[in-house]
């Protein structure tokens, strides 16, 4: 049998695009397989001369499906950069744009991205295994989920008054109060939305039971799991410390995101342009970890909503309290996570001070350096800002939550390739489990351009001399 | 009856000619008589007599909802090299595009979600302007610059024509 090497990779210079090599053995098995990212981090080149108080505005561009997270964590980082607490309402109001963005990027990846595969099955027509057929199986469910992630996004425009790139909060706090009519339309969709949330939840635990000899082979790994927690170690998405947990769950770190530098390293391989964050007591490749929802829930002790709590405290009896490892669980974490933030939406509209208009505070205590943290929906983001005393940006580091799952992913293609593509005739269904390994990661790939033409993902198939035997595009 | 036409712009207006859309928007909304914004990128959402306009940094699933209640829709962004022709335009049919990342989503894709979720996809074309640098700037290339007013006279003629008083 002649040995093959199967590339998927991108057909453009323009960053943003994964590229996937399956080398494989002459005797039609995978040898090994990377993940490469061609990401270019020209966003914090761009960044630097302008003003603190613009990276709210400028950084939302560096991806339109997550623009709340960076929005949030740019004004977090320039509080610490003016050395200046936002008012409680303030803080409040940033938290429920937040849990408005986790919704609906949740609801959506689950929904209208891995749903398919999950309902409708990896080897289904790749013609119909996608929202649509989704909606021929079961279109009450696919109307909600579109409904769903409107809800989210809709707490973003009540909040913040734009659907997009919101220009809301602002060092400082924010700069416009909540009115009563807003809170009370947020409220009037909440329950359909937790609803909603809970029948995903039955969906994907059905779907556990019926398909646990697949789980226990796909992308199982072991690592380390990173994420905020709450002062109790509650499962956290807005603030607070950082919590780095082993692969038992045992506490390594608890820290400020102040001061990653001084926890994370990062390893470069000449394979891929993202670089590999790492824990760095534990070294490379000891101390490689996972954030993003199955991260998170592995480094809290509990939930302190009444629902997630409960599903959680299943969700842990995976593996009789030890994290939960197997890469396809991150499809039920997001979906728990999903649920905390529903709950958390009513705790934050329930909350006296959500309306008050103390909004902003202007009383600056300038220190020059600021690292903001969110639990972005794919996992922990920090932007760390240098700043002259005008304001002005001499330096700009963001560490985005792809980067943190880097190894994760790569691994995850490997193991993936392995179990399930068999040559020399590479079926699509094959394929497709690869890009469903990348797809429970949902990677940001810093895909800030989208022009016709770009093509995220190419798949050839070369033999042992080089020639191309098989081509699957993905548009 | 529906009867209004929506033209949506989108991609990303820091990098160059990724964001021809939003030039091509603005130029458009000043031929209709609408203030525009000065700022490449800023936040661009019209709604005028027979044509409204609407900027995005990409296409989401909810605007499925929003073009459900047009008649006519013309999508306009960058092209790459990989299509030969300076501007292209095409007449759209609702199909689903299947991708791997959550972070692409075509224009036949959303027609395909409202026809399928809200009963109705209007006629909608895709214009697209050749991009050649997409670096981090606000400013076309001269040369994606020059298309463009060609593209905002092609789309203005086409919503000329497509309108009811026509």
């Amino acid at each position: 049998m002649v040995a093959q090497k199967i590339t998927i990779e991108p057909v453009t210079r323009i960053e943003g695009h994964a590229k996937v090599t399956i080398h494989m053995n002459d005797n039609g098995s995978v040898d090994h397989a990377y993940f490469h990212v061609n990401e270019f981090r020209g966003f914090e080149k761009f960044c630097e001369g302008r003003m603190v108080f613009e990276m709210p505005s400028i950084t939302p561009r560096i991806c339109g499906i997550c623009p709340v997270s960076h929005h949030l964590a740019a004004a977090k980082a320039g509080d610490k950069v003016m050395g200046v607490d936002p008012p409680r309402p303030a803080t409040l109001l940033r938290e429920l744009m937040h849990m408005g963005q986790i919704i609906q990027s949740h609801g959506m990846h689950f929904f209208e991205l891995a749903g398919p595969d999950l309902i409708l099955g990896f080897d289904a027509d790749p013609a119909i295994r996608n929202v649509v057929g989704l909606i021929g199986a079961d279109p009450e469910l696919t109307t909600r989920a579109v409904q769903l992630r409107a809800y989210g996004q809709d707490i973003i425009y009540q909040v913040g008054g734009r659907r997009i790139h919101p220009n809301f909060a602002v060092p400082g706090g924010v700069n416009h109060a909540l009115t009563a009519d807003k809170r009370e339309h947020m409220l009037s969709g909440l329950d359909k939305a937790i609803e909603t949330t809970q029948i995903g939840i039955q969906i994907i635990k059905d779907w556990a039971d019926a398909n646990i000899a697949d789980i226990e082979k796909f992308a199982v790994f072991h690592t380390g799991y990173f994420g905020l927690v709450t002062p109790e170690n509650g499962l956290e998405l807005f603030d607070g410390d950082i919590r780095l947990v082993d692969r038992e769950g045992e506490e390594l770190e608890l820290f400020s995101a102040q001061n990653y530098l001084d926890i994370i390293a990062e390893r470069v391989q000449d394979w891929s342009y993202l670089k590999f964050p790492y824990y760095k007591k534990m070294g490379w490749p000891d101390g490689v970890y996972r954030v993003g929802p199955l991260g998170r829930l592995n480094v809290c002790d509990k939930i302190d909503t009444p629902l997630a709590q409960e599903e959680w405290l299943t969700y842990r009896k995976i593996n009789d309290g030890k994290p939960v490892f197997q890469t396809l669980y991150y499809h039920y974490a997001r979906l728990i996570e999903t649920l905390f933030a529903a709950e958390r939406v009513r705790e934050l509209l329930d909350d006296p001070d959500l309306l008050s208009n103390d909004i902003l505070n202007k009383r600056f205590d300038f220190k020059g350096e600021g690292v903001g943290v969110i639990e972005a929906p794919r996992g922990t983001l920090l932007h760390h800002y240098w700043a002259k005393p005008s304001g002005q940006l001499e330096r700009v580091n963001l560490i985005v939550s792809t980067g943190h799952n880097n190894w994760a992913m790569s691994e995850a293609v490997d193991s993936v390739a392995k179990t399930y593509v068999k040559g020399p005739d590479v079926q699509e269904g094959m394929l497709n489990r690869v890009e469903a390994a990348i797809r429970a990661y949902d990677p940001c790939l810093s895909c800030s351009t989208h022009a016709i033409g770009q093509m995220p993902i190419l798949v050839d198939v070369h033999d042992s001399k080089g020639e191309l035997i098989q081509t699957l595009k993905r548009g | 009856m529906k009867t209004k036409t929506l033209v949506i712009g989108y991609g990303n207006a820091d990098r160059q000619d990724d964001g021809v859309g939003w030039h091509i928007l603005r130029d458009l909304a000043e031929k209709l008589g609408h203030e525009v914004p000065d700022d490449p990128g800023a936040p661009i959402e019209i709604e005028g007599e027979t044509v409204d306009l609407i900027f995005m940094l990409q296409i989401i699933p909810e605007l499925a909802e929003t073009i459900s209640h047009y008649q006519r829709v013309c999508f306009v962004d960058a092209h790459t090299s990989d299509i030969p022709e300076a501007i292209s335009w095409f007449e759209l049919q609702p199909e689903y595009e299947k991708s791997p990342l959550t972070h692409h989503m075509s224009p036949k894709t959303v027609l395909s979600i409202s026809r399928i979720i809200y009963g109705s996809a209007p006629e909608a074309i895709l214009v697209s302007v050749r991009g050649f640098s997409f670096q981090f700037n606000r400013e076309l290339s001269p040369k994606t610059a020059a298309l463009a007013q060609e593209a905002v006279e092609m789309i203005w003629n086409w919503t000329e024509a497509s309108s009811p008083s026509a």
